[in-house]
């Protein structure tokens, strides 16, 4: 009887952090690429599309992620699911947005049809909130389930500081104005930053 | 809650992707109960007792 099985010591694994910097590389051009379509004056409309560059890197990364669970016998039907409805609502949202910003800017809209092009961007990220709560209702396992809910929590309380923290600082002049859809973008790096610390843990 | 999984699944030679796969949960669940980290619920509890066919009070030790 051995109490110590291979399974029990780590392993190195150079693979480990893959899907980490292809998520670094992702939010590193998400924010640069606004700044270069400012320095280079590509308007609004190019800067939009030129979006779809950084978006592309979320297919390597969640495949890495898939690849990393696979080895660790982590990958299941739900957390796929969830990763194809992610890419789904990602790559929906920088289409609906770069239509939206488009359409407005050449039609000079007005009235009703004004309000259904605003709405556009805003379904995707509907989609998003409906794939989290499909993925923790389609989740069998408990221990895996309870993580992710550790993680929306965590993703909450510091969209809920963030809020506060800026709303103030706002109210007396101090910094400009954020639009209210930024919520969601704070809500997800949130959870992007208590999953990857749960990663460089190793738990 | 301190528990003898480990102790037990090394009685069986079984790693613990044998465990999981025989419980239907990840590794890192398994990794997870074994370590203390977290304490499986009532219903996963029972299922880890049939499979040992054992007492859960067998398995999971008061603190």
């Amino acid at each position: 009887m051995s109490l110590q099985t291979n399974e029990d010591v780590k392993e190195p694994n150079p693979r480990r952090y893959h899907a980490l910097y292809w998520g670094i590389a992702f939010f590193i051009g998400m924010f640069s690429m606004p700044a270069i379509g400012r320095y280079f004056q590509w308007g609004s409309f190019w800067t939009t599309a030129a979006m779809i560059v950084p978006m592309l890197l979320l297919i390597p990364m969640v495949k890495a992620a898939e690849k990393s669970a696979l080895r660790q016998n982590a990958l299941s039907q739900a957390a796929k699911n969830y990763n194809r409805r992610s890419l789904i609502w990602s790559f929906c949202y920088v289409i609906f947005l770069f239509a939206a910003v488009s359409v407005d800017q050449y039609f000079k809209l007005a009235g009703p049809v004004k309000w259904l092009v605003a709405i556009l961007p805003a379904l995707p990220i509907f989609f998003f909130i409906w794939a989290v709560g499909r993925y923790l209702t389609e989740e069998q396992d408990e221990y895996v389930r309870m993580r992710q809910v550790r993680h929306a929590l965590f993703a909450t309380g510091l969209l809920l500081c963030v809020a506060t923290f800026w709303g103030f600082l706002e109210s007396f002049q101090l910094v400009p104005h954020i639009p209210a859809w930024a919520a969601v973008p704070v809500w997800a790096i949130g959870l992007a930053l208590s999953q990857v610390t749960d990663k460089v843990r190793g738990t | 809650m301190k528990n003898r999984l480990k102790v037990l699944r090394a009685e069986r030679d079984w790693s613990q992707a044998d465990l999981a796969e025989r419980l239907e949960i990840s590794r890192q669940s398994v990794n997870a109960i074994e370590t203390g980290k977290y304490d499986p619920s009532l219903p996963l509890a029972f299922r880890i007792a049939d499979l040992f066919a054992l007492k859960i009070e067998e398995i999971f030790l008061r603190a």
